[in-house]
């Protein structure tokens, strides 16, 4: 006889995930590998000659890098000699303050940082971010994508998701020769919506920072780290070669962020039977020594891995809080999909939404499922209210809040107009009426009509080739009438030319005015201290349209 | 601001632009700290663009009206030195570095740095290309600490077989 309980639960959503036992000599363990190095340090005449039990001669690149340029070696032998747990025990002792905790964990090794999270439950690891994120207030970033590289839509959505409350908003591509457009279309639509959103398009490294050069985002997060040497030349870089591209970006005034995450060694099958976490911790190392401000970090597209293994969402809730404890901007990932089950995927934001991060998501869709080029994210555009209702159920800020559908509707069309009026005047393909009109009411790509794509690609070629840059599109948006928007543009450009916002956790409100680890740095001390919501903003996120009010019952 | 001191402050840009980074940029008095930031309220007077003109100079008529263009909206090595200083106040020694390095790599020509990054990657250079690459860097752009990375990255791709195959 089969059970009818068991049937039912064979057929349950969590069952349809794939899981896997542990199997440490290849990797496939989350934390505290039997196989990760034993923390060590030596020092001789300024210079590391033991990193983590091995020898400078049998340093790999990876060691190297770290030893000569990630820890703080004034402090080091001391901060070494601390027992683990005791470090551990500090972190969530709200008497020892976060400058205190950065003194000692700037100074240790990978296998350390790693060894002192170990000790933490994952509720300790949340107390620990509440204390250790950089900045005072959290915030949210999100994608917006769509199948169709359709630029209207994504001028639309990024308008939407700007008045939903995001900070940071992402694109990227299907075809890759679009990325100019879906560029320009998400700088226009964020600031459509809302002044003073930074907006970002993935691409190849190279690529990337050439469409940030000319004005056409403002920052740059996929730059990938990796924690063993094969693998990070299997990405096509070293750790000398990404730091020569943070000093890129900064050159140009352009906010940046490397990006990291457990499994993607295993994924790619040489993490050497170290744990995912140690690995990680080396790719933070990485990031701290190349002198970035920041890293998008929590497993992000390899998801897929930790969470098959036990103890897998608490290693990426515990290496988020390695980099805030390296003193990084921690954007916390909880973007690409790894579950069929909607309990899992709620429980596995759990800690960064509810302890709050510089960025809780890295980022959110702002489209539907379908339309995510990221292959799809955790949270969608279709769990909108169930995130803002869970903002309003546990008294959080999660970056978001509940909107009016006319609001939407207008932003939407604003924005769809205002890119309509940019494409005319730079000589790009008409944008007709009938497209603003979808955009404007559109939920995903199967709203919009189709473009002439070998049009639109050829106008780009052409375009970049004419040498358009963000000024362009300032002065096109002028003559189109969307003054109001060309001068938010403009301000953004105005950044990079003071370049406050190269600071750790930067974001901007909506005049302009940056907040980030240096002018909002956190100081949460226990309760009732750090970031506490205003009334203003308990008022926003609590006051959903749909709620009954009892005077009129 | 009276119209002479811009002046004398626009010649001085000029000058310094002349020597093209040569000099290690230097904040215009004292140590900026967190107290100054963001600088771009606090100490606009400071802060002026690679090409000379004023912080305070920049305006969206002046966009509109094309006087102020794309080469114009960049930052300068002496703003980035100032952000350095900043980052230090607040114990980010590390990221001030980044800063100081990218201060210096504001005089590279957009497409050579993306050529210098490409050639940095594994297996793309030999050494006396990556040699050649940190001696360009030092000697014309005068980008000592960019080029102390190069150098270190040629070691390191030797030793670890990194370096183009022939």
């Amino acid at each position: 006889m089969k059970s009818k309980r068991f049937e039912v639960l064979a057929a349950r959503p969590v069952n349809q995930d794939g899981y896997v036992k542990e199997w440490p000599e290849v990797g496939l363990i989350a934390m505290n590998s039997p196989f990760d190095p034993t923390p060590s340090i030596k020092i001789e005449n300024g210079r590391v000659v033991e990193l983590d039990g091995k020898r400078r001669a049998d340093f790999d690149m990876l060691d190297t890098f770290i030893a000569d340029h990630a820890i703080r070696l004034g402090n080091a032998e001391k901060a070494m000699a601390m027992d683990s747990l005791d470090i551990a025990r500090m972190i969530v002792d709200i008497n020892v303050s976060r400058k205190e905790i950065l003194d000692i964990t700037l100074s240790i090794t990978p296998a350390k940082l790693t060894e002192v999270v170990g000790k933490l439950t994952i509720v300790e690891i949340m107390m620990g971010m509440t204390k250790m994120r950089a900045r005072l207030m959290p915030a949210n970033q999100c994608h917006v994508t769509n199948v169709k590289d359709n630029p209207i839509q994504i001028a639309a959505d990024a308008a939407e998701a700007a008045v939903r409350g995001f900070a940071e908003m992402e694109t990227t591509v299907g075809i890759a020769r679009y990325a100019p457009f879906n560029a320009m279309a998400l700088f226009v639509g964020a600031q459509a919506g809302r002044p003073g959103i930074m907006t970002q398009c993935a691409l190849e490294e190279a690529t990337e920072l050439m469409l940030g050069m000319r004005g056409f985002t403002t920052y740059a997060e996929t730059i990938s780290v990796y924690g063993t040497e094969p693998v990070f030349m299997d990405g096509d870089d070293t750790p000398y070669s990404k730091a020569f591209l943070a000093s890129c970006y900064a050159s140009r005034g352009l906010k940046m962020r490397f990006t990291s995450g457990t499994g993607s060694e295993v994924q790619m099958g040489y993490a050497e039977g170290k744990s995912m976490l140690y690995l990680e911790a080396r790719c933070l190392a990485v990031t701290k020594g190349a002198g970035v401000q920041g890293t998008q970090n929590g497993s992000v597209s390899c998801v897929g891995v930790p969470a098959g293994v036990p103890g897998g969402i608490r290693a990426i809730a515990a290496e988020n809080l390695i980099a805030m404890l390296l003193d990084l901007e921690s954007t916390t990932s909880n973007d690409q999909t790894f579950t069929h089950s909607d309990l899992r995927r709620v429980a596995r934001s759990v800690p960064q939404f509810f302890s709050g991060t510089d960025y809780i998501c890295s980022g959110y869709s702002a489209t539907p499922n379908y339309d995510n080029m990221f292959a799809g994210s955790n949270w969608d555009a279709e769990d909108y209210d169930d995130w803002n209702i869970i903002q309003r159920d546990m008294k959080i800020d999660g970056g978001l809040q509940p909107v009016k559908e006319e609001d939407v509707i207008k932003a939407r069309n604003k924005a769809a107009r205002a890119l309509q009026g940019m494409f005319r005047e730079l000589g790009l393909p008409p944008i007709t009426d009938e497209e603003v009109e979808a955009a404007t009411y559109a939920n995903g790509s199967n709203d919009m009509p189709n473009r002439n794509v070998n049009e639109d690609l050829k106008a780009i070629e052409d375009m970049m080739a004419r040498k358009v840059t963000g000024v362009d599109f300032v002065k096109a948006l002028d003559k189109a009438g969307f003054s109001d928007i060309a001068q938010n543009i403009y301000n953004m450009l105005r950044q990079k030319v003071a370049g406050d916002y190269l600071h750790t956790a930067s974001i901007f409100d909506e005049n302009f005015h940056v907040y980030s680890g240096v002018n909002a740095p956190n100081d949460y001390h226990g309760p009732m201290t750090g970031y506490q919501l205003s009334d203003e903003r308990w008022e926003q996120i609590k006051n959903i349209p749909n709620a009954i009010r009892p005077e009129d019952i | 601001m009276d119209q002479e001191l811009l002046m004398k402050q626009i010649v001085e840009q000029v000058m310094h632009a002349m020597n093209n980074g040569a000099a290690a940029p230097t904040a215009p008095t004292g140590k900026v700290t967190a107290a100054n930031y963001p600088l771009a309220e606090n100490m606009a007077e400071k802060i002026s663009t690679p090409t000379g003109k004023p912080f305070t100079s920049l305006s969206y008529d002046k966009v509109i009206s094309g006087e102020i263009t794309a080469e114009d909206m960049r930052i300068s090595p002496e703003t980035l030195e100032m952000q350095a200083q900043v980052a230090e106040s607040v114990n980010r020694e590390a990221f001030a570095g980044n800063l100081r390095r990218a201060a210096e790599l504001i005089a590279v020509p957009d497409e050579r740095l993306l050529e210098i990054y490409n050639a940095l990657r594994p297996y793309r250079s030999t050494k006396q290309e990556l040699i050649d690459i940190a001696n360009e860097l030092d000697q014309k752009y005068g980008a000592k600490t960019a080029a102390g990375l190069v150098r270190e990255a040629a070691e390191v791709y030797e030793q670890r077989g990194r370096l183009k195959k022939f």
